[in-house]
Parts: structure tokens; C-alpha cells; sequence
């Protein structure tokens, strides 16, 4: 949300030019000044300035009931020395490259299998796309009953054999992120296959037919023709992972409230806990923060990329 | 909206002006945040009751005495319930909003006295004058630390270890009174293919406190324990460390499965015969079939050491009131009723939990249970509330990380304990 705030600024600050010659086509029209002006105000008031203000009070210590104390960075070398939080951030980065990259493989994978128009197709699409319509509460409520002691992963292991792997997966410190990276995968494999779908079905099919007349073959035209021509989704569904990582937090609420003992912390989990149990706003606001600088630093990053490669 | 101006000097007086806190906090902390207070009827004059009992036979209980009350004809009030979880977050948020709601349930001890100190509580002493047959006990916890009452209770309950009678007849047990009789029962279980405690750790790690506060009252007594929660002693002492020596002894005998399941299905554990005994609050009992009940008897923690006095943990549930509220009189008109004879009553009568009345000559409901739990905290010399109650809210966590840390890890007490204090330290700081 906040990484969209420069690109609207930049566009209220441009306003009417001091080129009156051409009025017409250089002045917006009314209508176009209150599409950006309205907006714009809105998003001040309800985004720009809060974020503004959680950086101001990252640098107090307040409890939500007096006034915050203005304590310069003593939040930020508090999170220096944090063990807890290192352990956020180390979990934060597994689950980026876990669910990140498995759902980028998985969803461009099957994006790829069920692109062609077969029989059928239609229902592993829709199968594969249910899981993101739920609520990723009543996503966590079905996969907890799947973890629960004697539960279904446990049936499934002792119907294979396999039941000396059985653990209690949720309250197992070895065993707690993965099995909840996993019910998150599950769902946003869904949605990045619907996003690549949507991409491959603009490619200009004159592509890989010119492709296959040079004689390309299938692997060719994967590298070749398709992944090139998915640039622009590729920045999109990158956006969307980053963010969805970094700010993912009611699935690990609900199944693990990060825990046990903060093994399935993520930051957005022990931003939560600092702020709103602990009591602590002004460093859950520095925590928070630290998420913004984070996910703004990966995003800049690939799209100070991807503009330099466009030009 | 319409006041809004870009311009920076604006801008940045808006910024200095943050710590007044109008929009709360920061957007990216907020987005996790739930809705805000309910609506408050101010014209109409009504007093509003924020009630976190949202427990289908509670609520139904509250809105029957709001509606006896109405019909009384001294004041007119509304109840409003929210979900106890998000009445957890929000009360401050209510209780520091600019047209707060009159009247709110929540727990007597630290965590009101928290408030007070804060001036968000309305004085009640006058209501208190009018309650004379209320025990010294429930006055003490109801009085902020300046000596004057912020707080109305209107039930207690208490905890124990809760056992099937017929499994405990089965399996030839009696209740016992000592510790090393609760050490041999234990390993009479475990020989008989049950886990003999049960607990439910998952998604409830609160309810390992219990045996910390249990152990520490029992062992080092009441008022080290309330000391060391108020932030006068360490939780790195030896004294602590002493009590999770205690509690490693009997660590063998608790139920491996306590660690994923939430307290219900502890409970439903128990009930199905998988576990011998578990130690509870008599909350647990709105989780279990009603038939079941019949079947349930509790016994009084096991004495450790007989030179500290007996403490037992009641929990008391009441009232306190916003000192902004727009109608004092009316709020304390119906905190005086909500203290009476009748509308306790009521309360009990109507809901399925089993609790006590704070008010000594309400009745409380005439089963076994019960008439046993009134006696135990009748006879107990102290009280405590329970870890939170005696400590903050905030408290809460650095408690649960440490104690499903040790019933994990036992060889690392140490470590864990430094630990422990290292982040009680952050949260007396602030």
C-alpha cells in the first residue's frame, strides 16, 4: 500500500502547467483533478499521515494510554540486541524464499499445465483456485483439525507406516513454521497461478508459431518466447509475494500465535505481540518499520531493475 | 476532511500534536487492529455496559439483569458484548477514547489498579458504603493503591485439579493432600496406561500459569508471588528456580498431547478417560456436556510446605467504571444493583458456568462442587487472582514463553529464566 504513495504524489504534485497556449490538451480537465485531488485526501488522512505517524512513535516508548515519550533510536538498538526479534527476522526471510519461491514455482507450473483449453481444465482451475476464495482463518481452522494430535497427517503417516515422524507439528519448535508455510503455500499457489494464467493467455500466439517455424522446441519457446513475454507479470506477482510475505500474520496468528516459544514468529507476528500484549506501541512501531524498509528495499530493488532494462 | 491542509507548517504541527494519539496508532499497526468502540448513546442518557461475556449463557445473563434493571425504574442502561479477545486489545482504547463507554466487566486486582493509576477509573467508594456484607478480602482487591475503590466484583471462581469420580473409583485413588501423595497418585496413573495430567498448551499456554502461581503460593507464598509479578523480585531468583524444581519432578507425568491442544479439548481429554485429573478454573465446565458434570469432583492443589499459609487462586470477575463517564450517578446506580443480592443472582441462576456470587448472602448454585470450592476459598488466608490478574495483560506472554519453553526444555531452567526476567524487565519498563 504505502510503496504505491510516491506514484500518486507525484501525479497530484503535477497539477495544472504554466503553458496556458495550449489549454486544452495540456490543462486536465476538472473532472481528472478531482479523480487524483479526492483521493489523494483520502489516502492522506488515512494512509499517508498514520505511516507518518507510526514512524514518530517508533521513536517513543508509549503503552496506548499516556502520552508517548519521545526516546530517540532507543527502540532500533533495542532491536539490535533482540534475540527474539533475530529470530523473527531469520524466520521472515525463510518464509519469503519458502513461500515466495515455491509459490512462483508451483503457480507458474500449473499456470503452465492448465493454460491449454482441454476437457476438464476448467475444474483443476477451479479446484486450484479454491482455496483463495476462504478466509485464511477458516484456512487455518481446516488445517489445524489436519495437524491436531491423532488428527489427519497423523492417520496418514500411520497408514503409510511412517509413524515414528509423528509429532505434535504445531507445538513442535522443529516442526511449527513449515507446517504453517504450508497451508499458506497451499492458498497462494491458487493466486499466482491465476495471475500467470492471465499472462500467458496475452501472449501474442504468432510468437510461438513464428518460434516453432525457426525450428524452436518446446524448452526453447518456454525460455525463449514465454518468460520473456512475462516481464510485466513477473513484476506484478513479485509485488503481490513480497507483500503477502512480509505482511503475512493471520495464518500464523491463528494456528501458532507464533509460537512455540517465538519458533513461528514472523516480524508481522511479533510486531503485533509487542504492540498489542506486550503494550509496547512505540517498539512494535519500530518493528513495523523495519517491515516497511524491507519490503520497500525488495520491491525498489527489482523495479530499479526492470525500468533499466525497459529503457 | 474538509479541515485537511497539505501545507507543511500545518503538516508538521499535526505531527507534534501525535501524542495526543486521536487516530490511534500508526496505519501499519492499526491494519491488524479490529473495529473500534461500539456506538455510544449519550443523548438518551442510557448508561452503556461494554460486557466481554460473550459466552452464549453469559451474554443472555448479562442482557436479563440490564433488562431487570431497566425495568427497576432508577436508570436506563444498554449492554453491549463483544468478543472477549477483542475486548482484551481494545479496552484501552475504549477507556482512553473521548466519549468512552460508562461501565465495563473486566478483572479485579493489578490490571484495574493499572487504570486507576492512569485516573481512567471512576471513584465507586460510595457504592462500596453500601456494601457492608462484602468480605475484607473482595474490599482490598477492589481498593486502587491511593485506598479508595475503583472496582465492583460480582463473581469469583476457582481452580483445581478436576477428576472423573467414577475413573478415580475405578482405579481404587483418593484425593491427595500432600505433594508426595500427588506424586504417588501420578505414578499410580502412568501404571495404569493414563496420562495422569492433563493440560492444553496449545493456542491456551496461558493455562501453565496455574502451575506456576500454584507452585509459587504453595512454596514460596503469596506474597513473594505478588511481589515478584509486581516487578519486586526476580524471576532469575533461586526461590523461582526452586519451584520448577518442583514442577520438573512431576513433568514425566503430563499428558505429551497437552502441548497442541487448546484447554476444550484437554477437557474433553479428561472426560473421555484419556487423562486422570487436570488442573483448571471451573470455566472449563462450558466445554463439557452438562451429563458430564454430574461425574466431576476437583481436589485443592497439594500441599507442598505446611509452614506458608494456604493461598488458593479466585479469579474475580465485576465491574469498574470510565472516570469520563457522562452520568456518574446513573453508573453508580446500576453498579449498585449489579452488586446486589438479586442481580447476582440472577446471574448465576441464568448462566451455565459454575461460579460464585461475590456477595456473600447471594446463593450460589447447591451443588457438591460448588458447596466444595466455597469452603476451599472460604478457608484459604489468601487470595490471589491469577498471573495476569496480578500482573498485567502484558506480562501474560513473557509467562507463556518461559513456561511451554521449560515444559519442553527442562535442562535449560537457567537460561530460560535469565531470559524471562531479561523481557519482564522490557515489559515494567515499558
Amino acid at each position: 500500500m504505502s510503496t504505491l504513495a510516491p506514484a500518486t504524489s507525484r501525479t497530484s504534485a503535477a497539477g495544472p502547467t504554466p503553458k496556458q497556449r495550449r489549454r486544452r490538451a495540456n490543462r486536465p480537465s476538472p473532472l481528472l483533478v478531482a479523480f487524483v485531488l479526492v483521493p489523494f485526501a483520502v489516502e492522506s488522512i488515512w494512509v499517508f499521515w498514520p505511516a507518518l505517524q507510526g514512524f514518530y512513535f517508533s521513536l517513543t516508548r508509549w503503552d496506548g494510554l499516556e502520552p508517548p515519550t519521545f526516546i530517540g533510536f532507543g527502540n532500533y538498538t533495542e532491536l539490535a540486541g533482540d534475540a527474539v526479534f533475530r529470530g523473527a527476522l531469520v524466520n521472515t526471510v525463510i518464509w519469503l524464499a519458502l513461500f515466495g519461491g515455491l509459490s512462483v514455482l508451483g503457480g507458474f507450473g500449473m499456470a503452465l499445465l492448465l493454460q491449454r483449453e482441454r476437457r476438464g481444465v476448467g475444474f483443476y482451475r477451479a479446484a486450484l483456485f479454491t482455496p483463495v476464495v476462504f478466509s485464511l482463518v477458516v484456512t487455518a481452522l481446516v488445517w489445524r483439525v489436519f495437524y491436531q494430535p491423532d488428527g489427519l497427517a497423523d492417520q496418514l503417516l500411520r497408514a503409510v507406516g511412517l509413524e515414528q515422524l509423528i509429532r505434535p507439528w504445531l507445538a513442535d519448535p522443529q516442526t511449527a513454521l513449515y507446517a504453517v508455510i504450508l497451508p499458506a503455500l497451499w492458498r497462494q499457489i491458487g493466486y499466482v497461478m491465476v495471475l500467470y494464467l492471465a499472462g500467458l493467455k496475452a501472449i501474442d500466439p504468432a510468437l510461438h508459431e513464428a518460434a516453432r517455424m525457426d525450428g524452436a522446441n518446446a524448452r526453447q519457446r518456454l525460455r525463449h518466447v514465454t518468460i520473456p513475454q512475462l516481464r510485466g507479470v513477473n513484476a506484478v506477482v513479485l509485488s503481490v509475494i513480497v507483500i503477502d510475505s512480509l505482511r503475512s500474520f493471520d495464518i500464523v496468528w491463528a494456528l501458532t500465535h507464533g509460537g512455540p516459544y517465538h519458533s513461528s514468529e514472523l516480524l508481522s507476528t511479533y510486531m503485533y505481540s509487542a504492540a498489542f500484549q506486550s503494550l509496547r506501541l512505540g517498539y512494535g512501531s519500530a518493528i513495523a518499520v523495519v517491515i516497511f524498509i524491507l519490503a520497500l528495499a525488495v520491491i525498489l530493488g527489482y523495479l530499479v531493475r526492470a525500468f533499466r532494462e525497459d529503457a | 476532511m474538509s479541515d485537511f491542509d497539505p501545507s507543511r507548517r500545518r503538516f508538521l504541527g499535526h505531527l507534534g500534536l501525535a501524542g495526543v494519539g486521536a487516530l490511534g496508532a500508526s496505519s501499519l499497526l492499526s491494519a491488524c487492529a479490529s473495529s473500534a468502540s461500539g456506538p455510544v448513546d449519550k443523548a438518551s442518557g442510557a448508561i452503556s455496559l461494554q460486557s466481554n461475556l460473550s459466552s452464549p449463557q453469559a451474554k443472555a445473563a448479562m442482557e436479563k439483569i440490564i433488562e431487570n434493571f431497566n425495568k427497576q425504574g432508577s436508570g436506563r442502561a444498554t449492554v453491549n458484548t463483544i468478543a472477549s479477545e477483542t475486548y482484551r486489545t481494545q479496552l484501552p482504547t475504549y477507556l482512553t477514547s473521548a466519549n468512552p463507554p460508562d461501565l465495563y466487566t473486566w478483572y479485579a486486582g493489578s490490571v484495574a489498579n493499572n487504570y486507576a493509576s492512569k485516573n481512567l477509573l471512576l471513584d465507586v467508594s460510595d457504592v462500596w458504603q453500601g456494601l457492608g456484607d462484602y468480605p475484607q478480602s473482595l474490599r482490598n482487591i477492589s481498593t486502587d493503591p491511593t485506598g479508595k475503590q475503583i472496582f465492583v466484583p460480582m463473581t469469583n471462581y476457582w481452580w483445581g485439579f478436576f477428576y472423573r469420580k467414577s475413573n478415580f473409583a475405578k482405579w481404587g485413588v483418593q484425593e491427595p493432600k500432600t505433594w508426595a501423595e500427588f506424586i504417588t497418585l501420578c505414578q499410580t496413573l502412568k501404571s495404569k496406561g493414563v496420562a495422569p495430567i492433563g493440560i492444553g498448551l496449545g493456542d491456551t499456554p496461558w493455562v501453565a500459569s496455574a502451575w506456576f502461581d500454584y507452585l509459587n503460593i504453595r512454596i514460596n507464598g503469596a506474597p513473594f508471588h505478588r511481589e515478584l509479578l509486581a516487578g519486586k523480585q526476580r524471576f532469575d531468583d533461586p526461590k523461582v528456580k526452586a519451584v520448577f524444581a518442583r514442577w520438573r519432578e512431576v513433568l514425566p507425568y503430563f499428558d505429551p498431547k497437552g502441548k497442541a491442544y487448546p484447554f476444550q479439548e484437554a477437557t474433553t481429554a479428561l472426560l473421555a478417560n484419556k487423562t486422570g485429573m487436570f488442573l483448571i478454573g471451573t470455566f472449563f465446565a462450558d466445554a463439557a456436556p452438562k451429563d458430564a458434570l454430574g461425574d466431576l469432583d476437583f481436589f485443592q492443589f497439594p500441599i507442598i510446605d505446611p509452614a506458608v499459609p494456604v493461598a488458593e487462586e479466585a479469579p474475580t470477575d465485576g465491574f469498574f467504571a470510565s472516570a469520563k463517564t457522562a452520568n456518574p450517578a446513573g453508573t453508580k446506580a446500576l453498579l449498585t444493583y449489579l452488586a446486589s443480592v438479586q442481580a447476582q443472582e440472577t446471574y448465576i441462576q441464568s448462566s451455565s458456568g459454575i461460579v460464585l456470587p461475590a456477595h456473600p448472602k447471594a446463593k450460589a448454585a447447591d451443588s457438591p462442587l460448588v458447596v466444595k470450592g466455597k469452603a476451599m476459598l472460604d478457608n484459604a488466608k489468601e487470595l490471589t487472582q491469577f498471573f495476569n490478574r496480578d500482573s498485567s495483560d502484558a506480562l501474560q506472554p513473557t509467562a507463556d514463553t518461559a513456561l511451554t519453553k521449560f515444559i519442553d526444555k527442562p535442562d535449560q531452567i537457567d537460561a530460560i529464566l535469565r531470559e524471562w526476567q531479561t523481557s519482564a524487565e522490557k515489559v515494567f519498563k515499558g
